[in-house]
Formats: structure tokens, C-alpha cells, sequence
């Protein structure tokens, strides 16, 4: 049973390689370009960095192409352009550096006659091919993000705090209600101590807060517990 | 309910340990200095009159344009390292500079204004001869390129080539020089040996050669150290055995002129051999008529040559320098001369009539401590009233750049040494006078003697001086305060150097290829003291040892450091005081026999001085200190010092004892044939680590106790054979005492270069997998299981069980330059990976995604131990470099030490820059963070002090009025 996934994997694998073979082939002419140089077997990888928004001459001096990190060196011209020569075949990371701006890296094939593809650099699998337009188009998506956000304070978050909520609405209440209510009006206080009648609707029973202390302090303090309940019932009453 | 919770906490885990750099910290903890490398060509910029900019082209295969008033870069590209990216010649022409790459490989044209590439011109292959700019009726639109078999002529404007052109007979000659005087031709010259000269015009239009013609010079070998090309077209050599001058028209001439110097009246110093300057201000034109002739290490004349006739214009004697600069249409020659020891005199000279220029004198202070001058670049200008004004810059033989204005005033030096940093040391600094006392109150002796009485005495006038200080310093505060902030200059200098309260400042020990030592601030980076070592062999390697720390008062503190041939194995030592950079009293041995080890030891001499053992090629130790004292600590320990030797081209690793008659026993060996693999690297752990805490809690409250055998060897293996399918990369943990292989570990069609880092129980390892063409992190962590077998103490020959290995691989998504762990006081700190990145970036990789206990499926277990799912793939998040845009170019290098907060760790990384910071791995958690809010924290106190005296007020009222009632 284990095999059969196995095998599937394979010829798919298979699958992909024929096809990455066959991509190489009949790839449009536009997109792959021949260009061979006087020496044989050495090639040149060329495209192009772009910062939207900025002007070229402001990065260009801090920028370098790095292909197959430092492996091969290239300058970025003053238009923006680039080429890397000297590049013997075989499958490289191309990268654009600059300090300021975000680039992401390409992968570049060069066959050993010459021929070039770009495509999307995926380590993971590194069969996959996206393909991407050659000579490369290199467009920077935004500045670096180096730096994290202090957190900083405001009167908004402060009072947007949660814990502070609970502490200001209970206070504005205590404050605001007996200004709103007059508690001095015997008929109000009636309906008022209806109301927590309502809240408590059986003085039986037993305190929340009580509950919870005969259950912690367990079985040896069932009788302390009734005592203290006793004590705590008048008080309740009082309210 | 419970899993959510447990994630969010995760989660917050994950974000706390997420540490990066604020926005309002740029600068604050951290700095960097930007270098070049030894200067190779130098030009000023004249194409617009006030320029600022100098072009520099550089060893280390920099091009780059610093500010002349700064000494600052302006723009630095950074080529390949080695023989692809050297810079073989520079031309300047207006705003562009034309540059020679890669033995004549490519040609490429710079804008020097923005710092852009122009064009790039691959050139034909054959080794770079020569190159010059060529002219034509004053428009100077080509260059030409000499290589071994061909001429070729390009356009200044886009590079394109004009014509290319085979050099006839180039088997036999051998061509070196071309030269062109802006009448529409090119020559190119060449010799064969012992025999005769060869000259080809070619005409500047198409390429066609005009004349051919061939010379007799027997005497000559070589164009390119005794000829120069001298007013209209003149070719002068020199010979130094006949003690002549040679001239020859290459316009026509068939015969060369001999000029005995002696009808000069002039004399070769003995075994000098001669060189001539000349100088071509405007490649349309003719080089001048005028021109150098050196003929002894101090002595230079300068010549004219007047229709055949050579006249001596002034002798300059003792001349160190020379140097022609033009300005407009004015040349000058400025000619150094040693003033007395410490002082040299540059004076500027008309080059036409060789009369000194009045009010031109300048003065060159040289360091005691540094090289001579080696090269001088003079900038020339004109001033208002027309009269020559210059600057300069002198280069050193200790790679310092110093540009010096009239009369002397050094407007900026520029330590290129640094450049190239071997290895460092961080040293803390002494303490002050007063602290010392306060130390030393209870380290002394006497004090018990002194019985109770005068001990408070003592405590008493101790705490006065502390006081005393404390004021001090409160009126300078208060003094500096009213001062504008930019009067407030904090000076570090030598004198008042202190250690700091959390011991964050440290003088940083940073020696370097060219055997120039630098004692660095850590705070500032300014440079506290440089000590150039002479007559260091260039393939020297170097090992700097601490051997005394500041805390031993009053004893100096010491280092000392191992410079040892790489050739012969020969080794030497030199010993100084690190916060002074003084060469010690102390004399080291005198090392006869070459060295293969070198060991420092715990073990401490009556002075405090850590003991180095030195093994020779003998396998016979010898030791520094060697005093009585040393030698009988080490007569009682003899059996329990080990050490190792690696032979990577035998492929030998072999581990020995010290006998008590410090000679040595062979107790074990290994080969790894050489056939299959050899050895890159050998690993231990750092001496000044500690770890805090044995093992590791695990989700069901036991605990798994780590490996931690101090005498671990990471042994890094790559298989010889390259090919693809076949090449491996070896890890072998190995005990250096026993020699017991411990694990070994072997990643399959794998490659080099492989960065290690080894610390506590763990191994991290960097390789790049052939097959998947990516690069891969490796981890491995050693266990010794649920159960520790002794420990109180641990000894490699008394450990029965083999220990737990775990290891598990990650993908990373790019290449690294070289990675260190950070290292704290205590080991408290969870520990982060440093990694230099090609691009300049330095990563601050949290060592828990490198754990081989990372699960594949998330189990409760693993979430209470707060271990993230494994993912194959490490992120690079920008976030996490610590030196943000500051990128450090080609790091080579990064180095850790502690300080004395247990959060904090100072980080070095050096490469062709020096960027120094400090990272806290697992956030601030001993001090308030530098964005606390004082402010807010008084503010409410306030509030709450005030709103409490108001309420108890208007309570007091309040009760009065119901009394009232």
C-alpha cells in the first residue's frame, strides 16, 4: 500500500521534468534570449531594477546584484538596467540588494547552449517553475520594514482599556443614580427594594460567595460555614 | 477553551521573543565605520573646480568616492573578491571613471556624480597589460587596452569597441605599455628581453598599423619599472648597471640615445634600482618634458628634457615622496623630506623651473606608532590670485590614509587596516581610581591587621571619596547642561576611561592582516590607541589571548598575542597591555622551533597571569609565564591537561597528554583518509561560556538533562570527491580527551563552505545541498537522557553512556558569510543565532527554531513546552537584523561577549566594515527599557496624591456640613 503513493510521486515528478523539458524547448522567442558571448560557454544574465516612485540616481549607487549570493557581482547602470557577465550555465538565485528597498529574487536557468528562463524562487519545491519574464523585470515591493512600533500611549487606549470600562461604568453609576433617582421618595424606595427582592428572590438561599468557600474549605468546615452564614445572612438583609 | 488559551499564550511567547530594533534607537547603541581597504589607485576629481570628491580604487577590490573635507564615503561599490574582481587600472575623464576589472576582463565606466555604472564591457580574455586614455586636438573621446595579444580602442561615451587590433609577434615580444600624446596615433611597446624594443603606432582611426619599427636595447627586461614616455614622445628608460639614461624618439628614432648619468654628475645609490616619473597632465597632449628620476631610497631629482639634452632642474636629497599634480594648466611637483623623527615637510615646487612656490610648506606628523609614508596623491588648485594651493594625501605603510590641508591641519585620517580584522578580543575597562580603592578596601591583607577602628576610618573616608566623585559629577552635568549640546563634546580618552556600571563599555582589541593593532571604544568607536607591528610575514595567522583581565589591580591587564608564519610555522609573540596598547615589560620567549598549538589555560601565575602552553613540532610544551611558581602548578596538573593537534592534509586528528617533565604522550588518534574526506574545520566550545541550566523541562514536568561535555570536538568533513552525486559533508563529534567518536553525522550530496557554530549541547552547521541547490541548516543537540550520571562534576573518562542524539534540517533561503551565538554573563538568556548575510544584513535567528525537538504534529506536550511546529523553511524577516540598513559589507567575522547585564550582548561584526551593537535575546527583563515612560509613572502618581488631598478636603467639608445639619 505504502508503494503506490511513492510511485505516483515519481511519475509525477517524471511528469514535471518532461515538462519543465519540453518548456525549455518551446519557450517563446521572446522571452528567451541567445546570448552567446566570444568565449564559449560563458553567458550574461540581464534585466532590469525598478523603485516605483524613485528616482534612479538615488539607488543605484547602493545597489548591487548578487547571483548565487556573491557568487557572481554585477552593477546596477544609472538607468536602472543591469548585466552580470561572465556566467558559466547551470541554475542561479538572482537577487538585487540595496539597503533601503525590498527585492524579491529570481531564479535564472541557463542551459549550456545559452538559452535563459526566469522563474519564481521556490525552495521548497525546486522543480516548481512560475515563470517569469526574461531579461528580468525586477520591481522593488516597498522600503524594508526593519524597525518594530514602540508602543505608545494615548488617552484613547487608556480609557479603552477593558479593566478600566469595568471601573469607570460601576463609579459613574454609584455617582449618577442617586442624582437621577430621588431616593428620598418613599414610593421609590419601595419599588427600589422590590427590585432587589427580585435580584435575590430567595433569601434561603445560599450567597454565591458562600458557595464557593464551603466547597474550597471542603467537609471539615460544614458547620463553620454555617455559622459564618448565619453572620453574613443579617448582613445582607442590611443592604 | 484550554487549547485556545494555551495558543494565544504561545502566541504571545512567539511575539516576545520576535526582537528587533526601534526606530529612535538608530545610532544609539550601535555604530559603524565604513572602509575601503589599502588604497591601489587614487584620483581627485578636477573635472568641476571645488570638487570634493577623491575616487579610490582598492586592494580589496573597492571601487569607491569619499568627500575630501569628511574623509566620508559618498558611494563605495564593492566587487567580486579575488583575481575576478580585481581593479586593474583606473582612468579619470571629466565625470567619468573608466575602470580595468578582472585582469582585463570587463570594462566599465562610472558616473562618479551619482555613483551609477555608466556601461559594462566585457573584453576579450588575455592578460591586462596596460590602458590609457586617448585624445585627440584637446578631445579625449577613447580608451585604449593593452592586453598580451591585442590592442583595442574604445569609446569613452558607451564603450563600444573603435577597433581591435593583434599585436604582431606577441609570442616573442612581450608588450607592456602603451602610450598616446594626442596626434592620432597609439603606440604600444614591448620588449623582448635582453634583446631589443618593439614598437607598433596604430593609427587611431582604423586600427591600421603606421610603423613598425624594433630598437636594440640589450640591457632592457622591462618596460613597465625603467621607462617612461617624456615630452614629445621620448621614450627614457633607465639602467641601473650602466649607469645611464636611455632616450628615443618613437617617432622615427632607430637607435637610443645614451646619456651616462655621471655626465649629470649624478650617482646610483648601491643596489637601488631607478625609477622615472613622468606625468601626462592632458591625455591629448604630450606627457611634460619634466620629469622624476629616483636613484636612491631618499633621493630624487627632477630632470627636463631639452632637445636631447637632460638638465637637472633641483635635486631633492633627502626626498621620501614625490609626486607631480596639475591644475588648470599649472603642474607642481610636491616633494616630502623627512624633518627630524616625527616629522616630515612636503613643499611644492614649480615643475617647469623646479623654483619652490613661496608659502607652501607643509607639515606631516607621523605616528610613533605607525608606518612611514608609503604613497603620496596631491590635489592641486588654484587659489584666487591664481597661485597654487594643495592638499594631500599620504598613504602609510600601516594602510592610513591622512589628507592634510596647509599648514599641517590633519582635516581627516582614515585607518584602512581595519579593513582586513583577523581577530578581536573585548577587554573590560579598569575601574577608576576611586572604585579601585573601594575594592581593593577588602582585598587587602593589611586591612585585617589594622584591627576595627581603623577599617571605619577607612569605610568612612572611602564613602567620602565616593561622595566627593558624586558631586563632582553632578556639577558637571549641571555645567555641561547650560552649554548648546553641540559644545558638549564627550571625549574618550585613554585617562579617563572607566568602566561603566553594567560594564557595557569594553575596549575592543581588533588586530589586523597588515600587523596593525587597534584598541577601539566600543561606545563610540573612536580609536583609543593603534600600534603597528613591523615585519609581519603577509600570510601571517594570529591568535590573541587574554592572558590578565583590568581585574586584577594593580597589576596591568595583558594580552598577548601569537603571530605565526603559515609557511614555515614559525612563531612570534607580542605581548601588551590592551586598554594602553604599550608593549609590555614583559619578554616573551624567543621561539626557536615552529609551533603547532597554543593552549591557554585556567591555571594562574603569582601575578594573575593566565598560563599559555606553547606545543612545537617537537611535541615538547613550553610555557608563558614560565616562572618557578608555573612550573610547579603545572608539574601538579600535568595529568589532567590534554590537548589536541589536526593535520588536515593528512587528515589527522591525534589527542595527547602533558607529562610532568612537560613533554607529551600520544594517548589517541584518528584518521580520516585523505582519499575520501577531508578535514575543514575543528570546532570547540567557547572557554568563557556558561550554561545556567542542566536540562530541559518537558511537557510532563520531567526533565531531559543536556550533554554538556566541555571537552566536545565538532569535526567538519568534506568528501574530496566534487561531483554532484557523490559529495558529502561530515559532522563528527568527537571527545578531545578519550578520542571517542561520540556521533557522526553525514549529509548526503552536500557541499562546502560549511559555517559552524558549536556551544552548550548543541551544533549548528550551514552547508549547501548540491542536489536542491539551496543552502540547509543543520542542528544537532546531545542529551543525556532523563537521568544525570554524575553531576556534580564532569569527566570525559568516566561517562559510560553514550549520549541522546537529536538532529533535525532546515531549508534557508540564502547563502551566509559567517554566524556566532550570542553569549550573556550567565547563560540565563535564551540564546539567538548571529548570521552574516552576503547582502550585508545581520540576522538575530532565535536559537528555538533551530531545535530538533520541533514537532512535526503538535501534541499537548509540545505546546506546553512551547516548541514550534516544525516548518522546513527559516524565514529571513528584515525585522530581525540587528543592523537595520546599516549593512556591513563582506562580513567575515562576527564576535559576542558578555556584559555585565545578564539580558545584554555586545556584538561585533567585522568584515570590510566594523558595525558594533548590543542585542538582547530575550528582551530587557533586568533593566528599565530606555522607552519607559517617566513621565506617565510620575504624572499619575501626582494625580492620585493630589485627587486624595482634594477628597479627604471636601470629605472634611462634607462631614462639618451633615454635623452642622
Amino acid at each position: 500500500k505504502e508503494r503506490t503513493p511513492l510511485l505516483w510521486v515519481f511519475v509525477q515528478a517524471a511528469v514535471v521534468v518532461a515538462w519543465c523539458f519540453t518548456d525549455i524547448e518551446t519557450g517563446p522567442g521572446a522571452g528567451v534570449t541567445l546570448s552567446y558571448q566570444p568565449n564559449g560557454d560563458r553567458f550574461k544574465i540581464e534585466g532590469r531594477a525598478i523603485v516605483p516612485g524613485v528616482k534612479t540616481q538615488d539607488w543605484v549607487s547602493t545597489a548591487r546584484i548578487l547571483v548565487e549570493s556573491e557568487e557572481y557581482v554585477g552593477f546596477v547602470r544609472t538607468d536602472g538596467s543591469f548585466a552580470v557577465n561572465d556566467v558559466p550555465s547551470g541554475s542561479y538565485v538572482v537577487e538585487v540588494v540595496t539597503p533601503n528597498y525590498r527585492f524579491e529574487p529570481v531564479r535564472v536557468d541557463i542551459t549550456s547552449k545559452g538559452k535563459m528562463r526566469a522563474r519564481l524562487v521556490n525552495y521548497i519545491k525546486t522543480s516548481e517553475v512560475i515563470r517569469q519574464p526574461y531579461p528580468l523585470q525586477i520591481r522593488a515591493n516597498g522600503p524594508h520594514t526593519y524597525f518594530m512600533k514602540r508602543e505608545t500611549w494615548g488617552w484613547t487606549d487608556f480609557l479603552m482599556n477593558p479593566m478600566v470600562m469595568m471601573m469607570v461604568l460601576p463609579l459613574l453609576i454609584i455617582v449618577l443614580l442617586p442624582k437621577v433617582v430621588n431616593t428620598n421618595d418613599p414610593e421609590m424606595r419601595k419599588e427600589m427594594e422590590q427590585s432587589m427582592n427580585m435580584l435575590n428572590p430567595n433569601p434561603e438561599l445560599p450567597d454565591v460567595s458562600e458557595l464557593m468557600t464551603k466547597l474550597f474549605s471542603g467537609s471539615k468546615g460544614s458547620s463553620k460555614a454555617g455559622s459564618s452564614s448565619k453572620g453574613t445572612r443579617p448582613a445582607v438583609k442590611r443592604r | 477553551m484550554a487549547k485556545l488559551l494555551l495558543l494565544c499564550l504561545k502566541f504571545i511567547v512567539l511575539c516576545s521573543t520576535v526582537e528587533s530594533v526601534f526606530e529612535d534607537q538608530v545610532g544609539k547603541f550601535d555604530w559603524r565605520q565604513q572602509y575601503v581597504g589599502k588604497v591601489r589607485f587614487a584620483h581627485f576629481d578636477t573635472h568641476v573646480q571645488s570638487s570634493k570628491k577623491v575616487l579610490l580604487a582598492t586592494e580589496k577590490n573597492v571601487f569607491a568616492s569619499l568627500n575630501t573635507r569628511t574623509g566620508e564615503l559618498f558611494w563605495r561599490h564593492v566587487d567580486m573578491t579575488g583575481p575576478e574582481g580585481n581593479i586593474d587600472a583606473l582612468l579619470l575623464h571629466g565625470q567619468d571613471a573608466v575602470v580595468v576589472v578582472g585582469n582585463g576582463r570587463q570594462l566599465r565606466s562610472w558616473d562618479i556624480n551619482v555613483g551609477g555604472l555608466n556601461w559594462e564591457m566585457v573584453l576579450d580574455s588575455g592578460s591586462f597589460q596596460a590602458s590609457c586614455l586617448v585624445g585627440q586636438q584637446d578631445v579625449v573621446k577613447h580608451v585604449a587596452v593593452l592586453k598580451k595579444t591585442a590592442l583595442s580602442l574604445h569609446y569613452l561615451s558607451n564603450g563600444h569597441q573603435k577597433w581591435i587590433e593583434n599585436l604582431p609577434e606577441s609570442e616573442a615580444v612581450d608588450y607592456q605599455a602603451v602610450y598616446s600624446g594626442g596626434n592620432g596615433e597609439v603606440y604600444a611597446l614591448g620588449v623582448v628581453p635582453h634583446s631589443h624594443i618593439a614598437i607598433v603606432a596604430y593609427s587611431l582611426e582604423d586600427g591600421e598599423i603606421i610603423k613598425q619599427t624594433s630598437v636594440e636595447a640589450p640591457w632592457l627586461s622591462d618596460i613597465q619599472g625603467s621607462c617612461a614616455v617624456i615630452g614629445r614622445g621620448m621614450l627614457t628608460c633607465v639602467d641601473s648597471p650602466a649607469v645611464s639614461l636611455y632616450t628615443l624618439d618613437l617617432h622615427g628614432q632607430s637607435e637610443m640615445t645614451q646619456i651616462p648619468l655621471q655626465s649629470l654628475g649624478l650617482e646610483v645609490a648601491l643596489g637601488f634600482q631607478p625609477v622615472l616619473v613622468s606625468t601626462q597632465p592632458n591625455p591629448a597632449r604630450p606627457p611634460l618634458s619634466e620629469f622624476f628620476l629616483q636613484l636612491g631610497p631618499e633621493h630624487h631629482l627632477l630632470l627636463q628634457l631639452n632637445n636631447d639634452q637632460i638638465v637637472t632642474l633641483r635635486d631633492f636629497k633627502p626626498a621620501l615622496l614625490v609626486s607631480f599634480a596639475t591644475s588648470g594648466e599649472k603642474t607642481v611637483a610636491a616633494v616630502m623630506s623627512p624633518k627630524n623623527k616625527t616629522a616630515c615637510s612636503l613643499n611644492l615646487f614649480s615643475a617647469e623651473t623646479g623654483r619652490r612656490l613661496l608659502d607652501t610648506t607643509l607639515i606631516f606628523n607621523m605616528d610613533p606608532f605607525g608606518g612611514k609614508p608609503e604613497t603620496l596623491y596631491v590635489q592641486a588648485f588654484l587659489k584666487k590670485d591664481d597661485s597654487v594651493g594643495y592638499r594631500v594625501m599620504v598613504q602609510t605603510e600601516d594602510h592610513t590614509l591622512t589628507f592634510i590641508q596647509q599648514p599641517g591641519r590633519v582635516m581627516w585620517t582614515r585607518e584602512e587596516a581595519l579593513s582586513d580584522v583577523v581577530t578581536m578580543e573585548m577587554v573590560d575597562l579598569p575601574l577608576t581610581g576611586t572604585q579601585a580603592e573601594l575594592e581593593g578596601e577588602f582585598g587587602k591583607k593589611a586591612a585585617i591587621q589594622d584591627g576595627l577602628f581603623s577599617m571605619l576610618l577607612k569605610r568612612l573616608s572611602s564613602q567620602l571619596i565616593l561622595l566627593q566623585a558624586w558631586i563632582a559629577h553632578l556639577w558637571k552635568m549641571f555645567y555641561d547642561a547650560r552649554k548648546p549640546r553641540s559644545q558638549v563634546k564627550n571625549d574618550v580618552t585613554i585617562e579617563n576611561l572607566s568602566r561603566d556600571e553594567f560594564n557595557l563599555q569594553k575596549m575592543m582589541v581588533m588586530v589586523t592582516a597588515s600587523g596593525k593593532l587597534f584598541g577601539i571604544d566600543s561606545k563610540t568607536g573612536s580609536i583609543l590607541w593603534k600600534h603597528y607591528l613591523e615585519n609581519i610575514p603577509s600570510n601571517a595567522a594570529f591568535k590573541l589571548m587574554v592572558q590578565r583581565t583590568t581585574a586584577h589591580f594593580p597589576h596591568p591587564p595583558q594580552c598577548t598575542l601569537l603571530i605565526k608564519d603559515k609557511d614555515t610555522g614559525l612563531a612570534s609573540l607580542h605581548v601588551f597591555n590592551p586598554i594602553f596598547g604599550k608593549k609590555s615589560h614583559v619578554n616573551p620567549p624567543a621561539l626557536p622551533q615552529p609551533i603547532l598549538q597554543s593552549l591557554m589555560l585556567p591555571v594562574m601565575d603569582q601575578d594573575y597571569a593566565k598560563v599559555l602552553l606553547l606545543v612545537d613540532d617537537q611535541y615538547k610544551v613550553s610555557a608563558f609565564p614560565s616562572t618557578k611558581n608555573v612550573l610547579q602548578q603545572l608539574q601538579e596538573i600535568a595529568s589532567s591537561i590534554f590537548f589536541y593537534l589536526v593535520d588536515s592534509s593528512q587528515g589527522r586528528l591525534s589527542g595527547y597528554r602533558l607529562r610532568t617533565d612537560l613533554s607529551t604522550e600520544l594517548i589517541w588518534e584518528i584518521v580520516l583518509p585523505t582519499e575520501v574526506q577531508k578535514i575543514l574545520s575543528v570546532k570547540g566550545k567557547r572557554p568563557n561560556e556558561h550554561v545556567h541550566s542542566q536540562g530541559r523541562v518537558m511537557g510532563d514536568r520531567s526533565v531531559l538533562y543536556k550533554y554538556l561535555n566541555p571537552n566536545l570536538l565538532a569535526v567538519v568533513t568534506e568528501s574530496t570527491d566534487l561531483h554532484q552525486e557523490r559529495s558529502f559533508v561530515g559532522m563528527l563529534l568527537i571527545d578531545g580527551v578519550t578520542g571517542r567518536i561520540i556521533h557522526e553525522a553525514v549529509q548526503r550530496k552536500t557541499k562546502g563552505p560549511v559555517h559552524v557554530v558549536h556551544s552548550e549541547n548543541w551544533v549548528v552547521y550551514e552547508y549547501w545541498s548540491t542536489k536542491s541547490r539551496r543552502n540547509e541548516f543543520s542542528v544537532i543537540e546531545l542529551y543525556e537522557g532523563m537521568e544525570l550520571y554524575n553531576s556534580t562534576v564532569f569527566s570525559s573518562l568516566d561517562r559510560p553512556h553514550a549520549p541522546q542524539v537529536l538532529q533535525q534540517s532546515y531549508i534557508f533561503p540564502s547563502s551566509i558569510s559567517t554566524m556566532e551565538a550570542t553569549l550573556t554573563e550567565k547563560g540565563i538568556t535564551s540564546r539567538h543565532l548571529l548570521i552574516g548575510l552576503p547582502s550585508g544584513g545581520i540576522l538575530s535567528l532565535p536559537k528555538m527554531f533551530l531545535d530538533p525537538r520541533r514537532p512535526e504534529i503538535v501534541s499537548e506536550q509540545s505546546r506546553e513546552e512551547n516548541l514550534i511546529p516544525y516548518a522546513p523553511e527559516l524565514l529571513i524577516r528584515t525585522e530581525w537584523f540587528i543592523n537595520y540598513n546599516q549593512t556591513v559589507s563582506r562580513v567575515r567575522g562576527i564576535h559576542t561577549a558578555p556584559s555585565g547585564l545578564e539580558s545584554t550582548c555586545l556584538v561585533v561584526a567585522y568584515g570590510l566594515d566594523i558595525y558594533q551593537t548590543r542585542v538582547y535575546p530575550s528582551k530587557q527583563f533586568d533593566v528599565l527599557k530606555d522607552d519607559y515612560d517617566y513621565m506617565l509613572i510620575s504624572s499619575v502618581l501626582f494625580a492620585l496624591f493630589f485627587a486624595t488631598m482634594i477628597s479627604k478636603r471636601l470629605a472634611e467639608v462634607k462631614l462639618l456640613n451633615r454635623a452642622w445639619r
